[in-house]
């Protein structure tokens, strides 16, 4: 085991529920919205958490197998040395592409929304330095800083929820279902890109205080994730409708920008930030951490610090290059990126396990 | 870096001729001073005495005889500043003097047993011994024909007397703090703490200063493993001048780099009581006011010992406003830095007029003003401690003027940054811990430059590092961010508010699981039910 950290089953609800909602708040809505219409908020509830728990219970699964070790640690054990090796290979790249691809969302929208002179390239490497000092401190210290920072993080996002509940209208979310199931199903597909993270249970299992309790937190995470996602796209459609939605790169900002209590309470985008940043530095944490977990497994190396370095490098790196416009970005985001996401996240995961239930693998006793 | 650069710097030192601190040839020393002993003769001890205090002015060596029938020759040693003249008058010189008959075969047990009229008395044989005493302060006798030297103790009682606490002020607290004494502070302790669990363990640091060091708990109730580890850094301290409890922290803590002290330091005895009975230890050094404590938690440094005596609801509320203030202190400066060079449009539309209004006409950016103005606030509050006691009232009146009206009417600064200051100045004295704020006051400087080039965004971004930085921080093994992170609900009642008395049922439980319990449940006041009269009997006049 890379990292001596430990922490507790409510610490990873919370490292969970705010690594799939960091990003997943800003940038679903508009492309769940564009298949699903006035639905997304099924799509982006039950649905998208029903394919959450498929994730959690495999991951849990190939976890009880293997309770002491990382996903990548133990995927030469269960498919034989070399391909074992090549598919962690796979999987640190996975995640580092993943990292830069949340570091590149962090860059977009604070350039986009609030800093515009500031180049991308200095928000890319503020945020992912900050991160990467929390990596280095090591993964029980991110789970302690998540779990002091959510508070700040939930309660900004049920003020900026309830404000926009008020607004409400409820004709918006009509008509229910107006073209059969099939939307739906689309709109949960964009939001599988951010209920699938929960695979990262698999690289966080090791850590786990009380292992019995993963599977029972894994689905608290998504039952709290499936009520704020729908809550979210209820209040987005219900205020704005869902052709507003739609064409705004932002939604969420546009409610805290249209949210006035009073002519007191306004201008909530500030708020807006403070959910932003809290969300977007602990799931590049985890993000970075499994990164590096990943790279150290498949190299064997001792300590995970030193990859550190060369891999948030790398995913400045990755992000300026590939996407240096969120006009590159959001196509990626809704096109490519969900089948891609949930082979990672679900399939191979899913195969792996077949396979370790085949060729009965499972950690030996003694370690 | 920091790590590599000291291993360089350590590196280079390494090379240098190792010397043990302290241990150094003494001038005038005998030869293995380590395991000479002390001669039979009176004469030759004296020349030994002589070369080993060479120079010593304040050095007294007064020779007598022991009783008057066959008076026995014998000399007392000691260093004038440290001892009672009027003790060693009474109890030593006089009795000695005035034994009537002839002094026994064997002196030395019949002083200790039934001469010599003082509390602690020490046989020592070895010059080392010896030159300890006498540096500590112990009247040297020494007897003709006997090669062991009696060190009594007649210590003057320099300490002053005990006065109010400086830094900590309370209103319905008790008013006595500790002082410069260890004893003093040791019998304030004790005073309030009558059992015999409560441990006093003396160690002594520094080669040449060998300052005494005590560590104080409550047996039984403190944390398992917390002593040790608390003697076991002690003892690290390998150095020849120690003067103060600060340089020990630095020598002590869990983190070296750290701007946040993860040790507690008080001059209140009663807040050290509490927190023995909580289960922490506390270091007590001699000629220092303040003692530490350990281990030491983020909510812990924002209680105050006023909490307890108010009632709850006060309590509470205050520190509530207290939370207010640290993160006031902290952000303050930085977020008017970023609202009015980034965020215009993310404030109310009168409030971002009447900002605008007021910096109409300064001639700095808004960092700049933020910097010159709070620098200046560091300035004058440094310079209010520091200067002689007449001139306090000259700083204040003219530190009233430099970030004050005048400032505001030659147009230099605006208004609102005056109150932006004022209101960071006050707050910093909410923070009752002195360890808390000054650990807060050079890092809201790296918050202002993080506003002024990232605006909202680099406040953030300086607060998850801030908050990694404390989540990664322990004191003795105790998270410093618990009860938060990691939660422990149950010690949440006495965190963010605090519970009435009868409610705190439960030490910490990270730091008191070794005996929990803290008192008998259903403590609360239960008044009789029947119209609270408790005066009933008399009025039925059955007396």
């Amino acid at each position: 085991m890379l990292d001596k950290g430990r922490f507790s089953s409510i610490q990873l609800v919370i490292l969970l529920l705010m690594t799939e909602g960091a990003t997943a708040f800003l940038f679903a809505p508009a492309g769940i919205t564009k298949f699903a219409g006035p639905d997304g908020w099924i799509s982006a509830s039950i649905l998208a958490s029903a394919y959450g728990s498929l994730v959690v219970l495999v991951v849990v699964a190939l976890g009880n197998r293997f309770p002491s070790q990382a996903f990548t640690e133990y995927l030469p054990a269960v498919l034989g040395k070399i391909p074992g090796k090549i598919l962690a290979a796979l999987y640190a790249g996975f995640f580092i592409h993943l990292s830069a691809i949340i570091l590149n969302e962090s860059s977009t929208f604070v350039h986009v929304a609030f800093l515009r002179e500031t180049p991308p390239t200095v928000l890319d490497i503020v945020t992912a330095a900050a991160a990467a000092y929390g990596v280095y401190l090591g993964i029980e210290v991110i789970a302690r800083q998540s779990s002091i920072v959510f508070p700040v993080w939930a309660l900004s996002l049920l003020l900026l929820l309830i404000l926009g509940i008020i607004e409400l209208n409820p004709n918006n979310l009509r008509p229910f279902m107006e073209n059969g199931p099939l939307p739906v199903l689309r709109g949960a597909g964009i939001s599988t890109v951010f209920r699938g993270e929960a695979f990262l249970l698999a690289m966080l299992f090791p850590y786990l205080n009380q292992k019995r309790e993963a599977l029972k937190s894994g689905f608290v995470n998504l039952g709290v994730v499936a009520i704020i996602a729908g809550t979210i796209m209820a209040a987005l459609v219900g205020v704005f409708g869902d052709s507003f939605v739609t064409i705004k790169l932002f939604p969420f900002f546009e409610l805290a920008r249209y949210i006035s209590v009073a002519r007191i309470v306004e201008r909530l985008e500030i708020v807006v930030v403070i959910i932003w940043v809290a969300g977007v530095i602990v799931k590049l944490a985890v993000f970075y951490h499994s990164s590096c977990i990943a790279t150290a497994n498949t190299l064997g190396l001792k300590s995970y610090r030193v990859t550190i370095i060369p891999i948030v490098a790398a995913t400045v790196i990755i992000s300026e290059m590939v996407y240096p416009t969120h006009a590159q970005l959001i196509p990626f985001l809704f096109k490519p990126l969900p089948p891609y996401a949930a082979t990672g996240e679900l399939l191979v995961p899913a195969l792996v396990l077949l396979i370790a239930v085949i060729r009965n693998k499972r950690e030996s006793r003694q370690s | 870096m920091l790590h590599w650069l000291s291993r360089l710097v350590g590196g280079i030192r390494r090379n240098r001729p190792k010397n043990k601190p302290g241990s150094g040839e003494l001038p005038g020393f005998p030869p293995d001073p380590e395991t000479r002993t002390l001669s039979a003769s009176l004469e030759q001890n004296k020349t030994v005495l002589r070369e080993i205090f060479d120079r010593c002015a304040d050095l007294i060596i007064r020779e007598f005889s022991i009783g008057n029938q066959h008076p026995v020759r014998a000399m007392a040693v000691f260093l004038d500043p440290l001892v009672d003249y009027d003790l060693l008058q009474k109890d030593l010189l006089s009795t000695l003097m005035n034994i009537n008959q002839t002094p026994p075969r064997k002196i030395i047990g019949a002083m200790l047993e039934s001469i010599i009229p003082a509390g602690k008395i020490e046989l020592k044989n070895r010059w080392v011994e010896v030159e300890a005493g006498v540096a500590e302060g112990l009247v040297g006798l020494f007897i003709e024909g006997e090669n062991t030297a009696l060190l009594i103790s007649y210590a003057e009682d320099t300490s002053r007397a005990i006065s109010k606490p400086v830094t900590e002020r309370t209103i319905r607290g008790p008013g006595d703090a500790f002082n410069e004494d260890l004893r003093t502070n040791l019998a304030l302790v004790r005073k309030r703490l009558h059992t015999s669990r409560l441990a006093v363990e003396n160690m002594e640091i520094g080669a040449v200063t060998k300052m005494m060091v005590c560590v104080v708990y409550l047996k039984g109730y403190v944390m398992p493993g917390l002593v040790e580890e608390i003697k076991k850094r002690l003892e690290r301290i390998k150095v020849d001048g120690f003067v103060s409890a600060g340089q020990a922290e630095e020598f002590i803590v869990d983190s070296r780099y750290s701007p946040f002290n993860t040790i507690a330091a008080t001059e209140r005895p009663d807040l050290l009581v509490s927190r023995l009975l909580e289960g922490r230890a506390a270091i007590m050094f001699d000629n220092t006011p303040f003692c530490l404590i350990a281990p030491n938690t983020i909510a812990t440094d924002l209680q105050s010992p006023e909490d307890y005596y108010h009632r709850y609801w006060f309590s509470s509320f205050i520190r509530l406003i207290r939370w207010g203030a640290l993160f006031t202190f902290l952000l303050l400066p930085s977020a008017y830095i970023a609202v009015t060079t980034f965020h215009h449009e993310m404030i109310p539309t009168n409030l971002v007029n009447s900002i605008m209004a007021a910096r109409e006409g300064v001639p700095f950016p808004a960092f700049l003003e933020a910097l010159l103005m709070e620098l200046a606030f560091e300035v004058i509050r440094e310079a209010g401690i520091r200067s002689p006691g007449p001139f306090t009232q000259t700083i204040s009146i003219v530190g009233a003027i430099v970030i004050g009206q005048t400032a505001v009417a030659a147009g230099l600064v605006s208004s609102v940054m005056v109150v932006v200051v004022a209101l960071t100045a006050i707050t910093s004295f909410a923070i009752p811990s002195l360890t808390l704020s000054t650990a807060l006051r050079p890092l809201r400087f790296l918050f202002m430059i993080s506003a002024a080039s990232m605006g909202l965004f680099g406040v953030m971004i300086g607060l998850s590092v801030l908050t990694f930085h404390l989540a990664s921080l322990r004191s003795f093994g105790v998270p410093y961010l618990s009860p938060f992170a990691p939660l422990s609900w149950g010690d949440l009642k006495d965190a963010i508010i605090r519970v009435p008395a009868w409610r705190m049922k439960l030490r910490p439980r990270l730091i008191g699981y070794n005996e929990p319990q803290r008192q008998e449940p259903g403590l609360g006041p239960q008044p009789p039910k029947a119209g609270g009269n408790t005066n009933t009997r008399t009025k039925r006049g059955e007396r």
